[in-house]
């Protein structure tokens, strides 16, 4: 019942916006009770949304998680990431709608939960690192935070680099987000 | 009441407001402050405050950032320009600096805690593009005769955006701390400085 009306409240963000979506219409796109909608989220609209916006961002870190599957080595697999977010980002029609018409409502709710979302692609990235040659002193879990925010803090401001050409993606993965950490060769 | 007294005039009303705004933000967040709230606080009348910042709350609360940036910087580039002259001690001498700054400031930490929607967008998306802009150029005439006037402003970036994930997430290392710090810089940044001269 939670992914139906997560995925119906997605659906009406993605047609009136967030700050015209009721309780109503999630309820009626869901077929189900205003009740159970709040039976499922006590704390009402704001838990829905708060709620829907994690569930997406999830959806978004499980994709970039796959779309890396295929990459050999730590340095190819951050590469491949920072690459695909930076399109994903770009094409997301929803989230770029959003980030033109109600900027106030989502960059708050985004900041928010992305933030969580960092110990878990920490504890993504510990594998890779374990398989690597890491530079001496380095801590494994303190280079997976490290990598794990420095990706995060690109993917949506790129700032100086462009994230849609493969040499930058290459020069800034070597440089600002590896050289301290793996072996170089 | 008269309807101009001494206290809602004077030079340094706006400045008064802007302490006023940042005591009450400190005390009870952002949402509760009412501009009754700041306008008690700084001794002067409501009138005066939507005077001094037409368009209430949101243009006080620009003004306050405004302002705790200005100091910040200041008080960044007072380190900076006492550092010594090694790349690494300027990097340490910078990062805890800054660090210490973010942590030790009452109104952002109570934000961060209680209402962090209003302080995580400031530093999200296009807005994090823009602090970066301006830090990038702030830390690049500091980092020039280390690593050159090309990558200078680069290094800038990448070492703003470590501070701020690092002060405003909850993090393994403590970059208000010198011997973190150091170990941080010895770790993580150095090394792709060097690595850099060579992209």
């Amino acid at each position: 019942m939670r992914e139906r009306l997560l995925a119906a409240a997605y659906d009406c963000i993605a047609r009136y916006g967030l700050a015209k979506t009721t309780v109503e219409d999630v309820a009626r796109e869901a077929g189900l009770s205003r009740a159970s909608v709040y039976r499922t989220f006590p704390g009402g609209r704001d838990e829905l949304i708060r709620e829907v916006v994690s569930w997406q961002i999830g959806v978004f870190f499980a994709d970039l998680a796959h779309s890396v599957a295929a990459a050999e080595g730590f340095e190819d697999v951050v590469e491949a990431a920072l690459l695909h977010a930076h399109r994903a980002v770009g094409e997301h029609a929803v989230l770029q709608k959003l980030l033109l018409t109600e900027p106030e409502r989502l960059v708050p709710a985004i900041s928010v939960e992305t933030s969580r979302f960092v110990p878990l692609i920490a504890a993504f990235a510990e594998p890779y690192l374990a398989a690597e040659r890491l530079r001496p002193g380095i801590d494994r879990r303190e280079a997976a935070d490290y990598v794990a925010r420095m990706v995060v803090s690109h993917i949506a401001s790129p700032g100086r680099w462009d994230l849609a050409d493969p040499a930058q993606v290459q020069a800034l993965v070597r440089t600002e987000i590896l050289a301290g950490i793996v072996e170089p060769g | 009441m008269p309807a101009s007294t001494a206290v809602d005039r004077g030079p340094d009303l706006d400045e008064r407001i802007v302490d006023a705004a940042l005591a009450c933000f400190s005390r009870w967040g952002v949402a509760k402050t009412t501009l009754d709230d700041i306008a008690r606080e700084a001794g002067c009348s409501r009138a005066s405050v939507y005077r001094q910042f037409p368009g209430g709350k949101d243009v006080v609360l620009d003004a306050v950032a405004g302002r705790e940036l200005r100091r910040f910087f200041d008080g960044l580039r007072a380190v900076l320009d006492a550092a010594p002259a090694t790349l690494e001690d300027l990097l340490v001498a910078g990062i805890t600096c800054a660090s210490r700054a973010l942590r030790d400031h009452g109104a952002l930490q109570y934000l961060l805690l209680h209402e962090p929607e209003v302080v995580l967008p400031l530093v999200a998306f296009d807005r994090l593009d823009h602090v970066l802009d301006h830090a990038a150029a702030f830390c690049a005439p500091y980092l020039e005769p280390h690593v050159g006037e090309e990558w200078a402003p680069r290094a800038g970036e990448w070492i703003t955006r470590m501070v701020l994930s690092y002060s405003l997430v909850p993090a393994t290392f403590d970059l208000t701390d010198e011997a973190d710090a150091r170990r941080f810089v010895r770790s993580f940044v150095a090394p792709g400085l060097t690595a850099s001269r060579t992209h």
